[in-house]
């Protein structure tokens, strides 16, 4: 069964022509790390404020473990972890008194957890969370999310602005209870590195609409960048139908030949390819998820998040 | 930890997945004699959290290694390097090796090597790793 489910999701904010958010379906398979990536303004945040039953959608409808969201946030929302993109807690209360008020909303709060984890981070538990950095913000709300031992993780851009060392805490801790409880994540980012090492899916949200949404693997076998030279030959009469075989996504022609980005790279197809009249060293190679993302989007970064 | 792990590194980008990037590295340094019989090899929960990627990615990569008995799992005590090196199937043994040379056949056309520079980079390095598995340096 699938942790979270998403269904037809239409969300339309008064006085805006276009959807924000428009046909969005989408399952999060129990165990996974689901990465939903999208440039600013995609509508990863309207998405997430669904996901968690803090925003009513225009139409269609959230599930986690199989109940609609809207209706039962209440009783969800115990078994679901938040981090949110600028953790907000009241600035004069400690890590400890937070753990403690915690405690108080959820049966099962492992108080322990949250000082071992704080030990670990190198974050002081008795100093105010306004006199925190964004670092050790992001690792209190990561300590708190994990104290009730949730089934779903919800990750809104964590290590966004974190220098190296809170990142790699960050995500030390993100694979210790990966490994220990096989928590199901859903996470949104801008850290395209972190999550070509840490994602199992992928879903990507490009004008509103849900442009991608496979695994990782599946992604990534696919996309591939080719080169080659284009010469002329006595039996050749046209050029540029030599990509029909092949959905390109960008196609540039430079200097020394041609480089294109496809979305549908087979070995097969390409061993076609290298045999045809006039392409000349031909070769293949794979692309980061990055490298990814920027084909699709058409933009060089994916920016901040508004 | 540190020590048994050297070598053993993935790159995200690369074109193969990320468990089998363990698989290959894990072979090699067993292979190359780095890792010997019995020796044992990092958790799941360690390897993961040193290379930063997802634990099921390694236990992916980890349980063919155990299928193809390359390591071995001892309850409560953790993964090992398998006493005795594995024989794969003749065909399968075959179709390896075959893989493998094809690679780095294209890497040499692509370099634009002669075959007897190949040849003569494909010796030494068999000597190199018969070598270091025979003395037993790291």
């Amino acid at each position: 069964m699938s942790v979270l489910e998403v269904r037809s999701l239409l969300v339309r904010y008064g006085g805006n022509p276009s959807p924000t958010l428009e046909e969005i379906s989408f399952s999060v398979p129990r165990g996974s790390v689901y990465a939903l990536l999208g440039r600013n303004g995609a509508g990863k945040s309207s998405l997430v404020r669904c996901l968690l039953g803090q925003q009513k959608p225009t139409s269609g409808e959230c599930f986690l473990f199989g109940e609609g969201v809207w209706k039962r946030r209440a009783r969800l929302m115990a078994k679901v972890g938040v981090v949110p993109e600028d953790p907000d807690a009241p600035p004069s209360m400690t890590a400890r008194q937070l753990s403690a008020f915690c405690a108080k909303l959820y049966p099962s709060w492992d108080a322990p957890s949250v000082e071992a984890r704080l030990a670990r981070f190198g974050v002081p538990a008795g100093t105010p969370f306004g006199s925190l950095s964004k670092g050790q913000r992001a690792l209190v709300a990561l300590a708190l999310a994990l104290a009730s031992s949730p089934e779903l993780l919800v990750l809104d851009d964590p290590t966004l602005g974190l220098d190296a060392v809170a990142r790699r805490a960050f995500f030390e801790e993100l694979v210790g209870e990966l490994a220990d409880r096989g928590t199901t994540v859903l996470l949104t980012s801008h850290d395209l590195a972190g999550v070509e090492s840490m994602a199992t899916h992928v879903g990507f949200l490009k004008d509103g609409k849900l442009a991608l949404d496979e695994e990782l693997e599946t992604l990534k076998a696919r996309f591939r960048r080719l080169r080659y030279a284009n010469e002329a030959t006595e039996d050749r009469t046209e050029f540029g139908q030599e990509l029909a075989d092949f959905d390109a996504v960008r196609v540039k022609v430079r200097g020394w030949g041609v480089e294109a980005i496809v979305s549908n790279y087979e070995e097969e197809s390409f061993a076609r390819f290298t045999a045809l009249e006039g392409v000349v060293d031909a070769e293949s190679s794979a692309l980061s998820l990055e490298e990814i993302f920027v084909a699709i989007a058409g933009e060089a970064s994916p920016g901040r998040n508004a | 930890m540190g020590r048994m792990t050297r070598g053993l590194t993935v790159d995200p980008s690369d074109s193969a997945p990320l468990w089998r990037q363990i698989e290959d590295n894990m072979r090699r340094l067993v292979a190359s004699g780095a890792l010997k019989p019995g020796a044992a090899v990092p958790s799941v929960r360690d390897l993961a959290k040193e290379l930063s990627i997802n634990p099921a990615t390694v236990a992916k990569g980890y349980q063919r290694l155990v299928d193809a008995g390359v390591l071995t799992v001892r309850r409560g005590e953790g993964t090992f390097v398998a006493d005795k090196p594995p024989v794969p199937p003749r065909g399968e043994r075959e179709k390896e090796l075959e893989a493998g040379a094809l690679r780095y056949a294209s890497l040499a056309v692509t370099l634009g090597a002669s075959n007897e520079e190949a040849v003569v980079h494909v010796r030494g390095r068999l000597d190199f790793l018969r070598k270091k598995r025979e003395g037993g340096a790291e």
